[in-house]
């Protein structure tokens, strides 16, 4: 996912949550997947993508 | 008609031009040719077109000896940032000299940088206009940087002390984000700037989809030669380039036309790293405040239930109470049901006592004592009959207010 994507989401989730809009029953669910996108947003930031090195490495 | 050696025509040529023109002016024109020479002097030549700019209109040579020349160029390039060039216009004082065998020239002795700066930003500006008629000058400014401008292409030259800068720059930030930087080398002096850079646009163009963004720097050189990014070519090409473009190739006092068609200019290579830097930081802080907001909306969503769950517990004691209340009543009526009902039955008993005993209230002996009988009695039996009594016996007899004991005789 790409990470305005996963930033898109995550808001989702949050502002479900903070509107009440989302069933308690689900809450652990929708808690879980947030977790996941953020920290996939956080190893975009910090971490080294080896595909994206490998792919800038390529010469044209 | 008198005749002239050539040497006395040229002389008279030159003592003319010295009574004529004996003062230096100042002469506007554009460089066409410029040789510095190993001894310290510069010849340059000096040309005026037609609007064209197709067709010569006049041409002179100009000298500028060494002691003129070694004030003149640093004094120039300090003003205006840019070391004298080919295609410049500039504005010269001169006196006019001829020689006899060198002809016409020029003296140079002084310049007025101000007059260079005004061509440039009138060429700047014509150029702008230019691409302000062909609606093209806002476009690359309406892209957005992503949120997460970490794959850069760079344009500029490999061994620019300015890349170098930009690379320990990104690398070397301080939140530890990472960024992937690929560099397409092109020129940036000379006259190979335009097609250079030109060139190496179009290689991250074809490849747009494996970047972010695209950088432009320079620096490290001694002058900068900024002219080369008035450029309508390159600054067209930005406008129109699929990727935002962040220039550093900046210039202390004014902006190129690729800096003013960017998306983003910045005035050094140092400066565009912090850019992205600062993007990142942008980008991360809104992650964390994400982050945060959701510790917060869960557990306040939790609290909330809690709440909930505390206040229905809360009322159920109240509930108990009422119902408490209703039961003891039910309870209660039972009871004195059961009590009125006892009573009554008490009363229907009682009543058919009374009855009862009005019925053998005539067999009461007191009654019948009072109506005059005794009743005798003998050792404690009542005597129902005198042929039980023998003499000697001693009765009781029993009177209504007492008895009397008695003995036969």
């Amino acid at each position: 996912m790409k990470y305005e994507e996963a930033l898109k989401r995550l808001e989702e989730i949050v502002s479900g949550i903070e509107e009440n809009k989302l069933d308690i029953d689900r809450i652990g669910e929708s808690l879980k997947e947030a977790r996941e996108l953020i920290k996939s947003c956080r190893d975009k930031l910090y971490k080294t993508d080896e595909e994206i090195k490998k792919i800038l490495e390529t010469e044209d | 008609m008198e005749t002239l050696t050539l040497l006395e025509l040229n002389g008279r040529v030159r003592s003319t031009l010295q009574h004529e023109m004996p003062d230096p002016c100042w002469v506007q024109a554009e460089i066409s040719g410029l040789n510095p020479t190993g001894q310290g002097h510069c010849y340059m030549e000096l040309v005026e077109k037609d609007p064209s700019g197709r067709t010569f209109l006049a041409k002179a040579k100009a000298n500028v000896w060494r002691t003129v020349w070694l004030r003149l160029k640093p004094y120039f390039e300090a003003q205006t940032g840019e070391s004298l060039k080919v295609g410049m216009k500039v504005l010269l004082l001169v006196s006019v000299t001829f020689h006899e065998v060198y002809g016409y020239s020029l003296t140079v002795q002084d310049i007025d940088p101000t007059y260079t700066i005004g061509d440039m930003a009138r060429r700047r500006r014509e150029i702008l206009e230019r691409l302000e008629r062909e609606g093209v000058i806002g476009l690359n400014r309406e892209l957005e940087i992503p949120l997460l401008p970490h794959r850069i292409a760079v344009i500029s030259s490999a061994t620019a002390a300015g890349y170098g800068d930009f690379r320990n720059q990104l690398s070397g930030n301080v939140y530890g984000y990472r960024f992937y930087v690929k560099l397409f080398p092109a020129l940036m002096q000379g006259e190979e700037v335009e097609r250079s850079v030109i060139a190496a646009m179009n290689a991250v163009a074809a490849r747009r989809d494996d970047f972010d963004v695209l950088v432009i720097i320079r620096g490290g050189g001694a002058v900068s030669e900024l002219s080369c990014f008035d450029s309508y070519d390159i600054a067209v090409n930005i406008a129109n380039f699929p990727l935002p473009v962040i220039t550093g190739i900046g210039h202390e006092r004014d902006d190129t036309v690729a800096d003013t068609v960017a998306h983003t200019k910045v005035k050094t290579p140092t400066a565009a790293a912090g850019f992205l830097i600062d993007r990142m930081f942008e980008t991360a802080s809104v992650l964390e405040n994400m982050t945060r907001r959701l510790g917060d909306a869960v557990s306040g969503r939790m609290e909330t239930e809690r709440l909930r769950i505390e206040r229905i517990a809360q009322k159920l004691p109240s509930l108990y109470a009422v119902v408490k209340v209703r039961h003891e009543q039910m309870i209660e009526n039972l009871w004195n049901r059961a009590v009125s009902g006892v009573r009554n039955m008490l009363t229907a008993h009682l009543h058919r006592l009374e009855l009862m005993e009005k019925g053998i209230g005539a067999a009461d002996p007191v009654l019948i004592l009072k109506r005059g009988y005794t009743l005798t009695r003998c050792n404690g039996h009542a005597v129902k009959s005198a042929s039980d009594l023998r003499k000697g016996d001693r009765i009781t007899s029993v009177f209504p207010d007492g008895t009397v004991e008695s003995e036969i005789i």
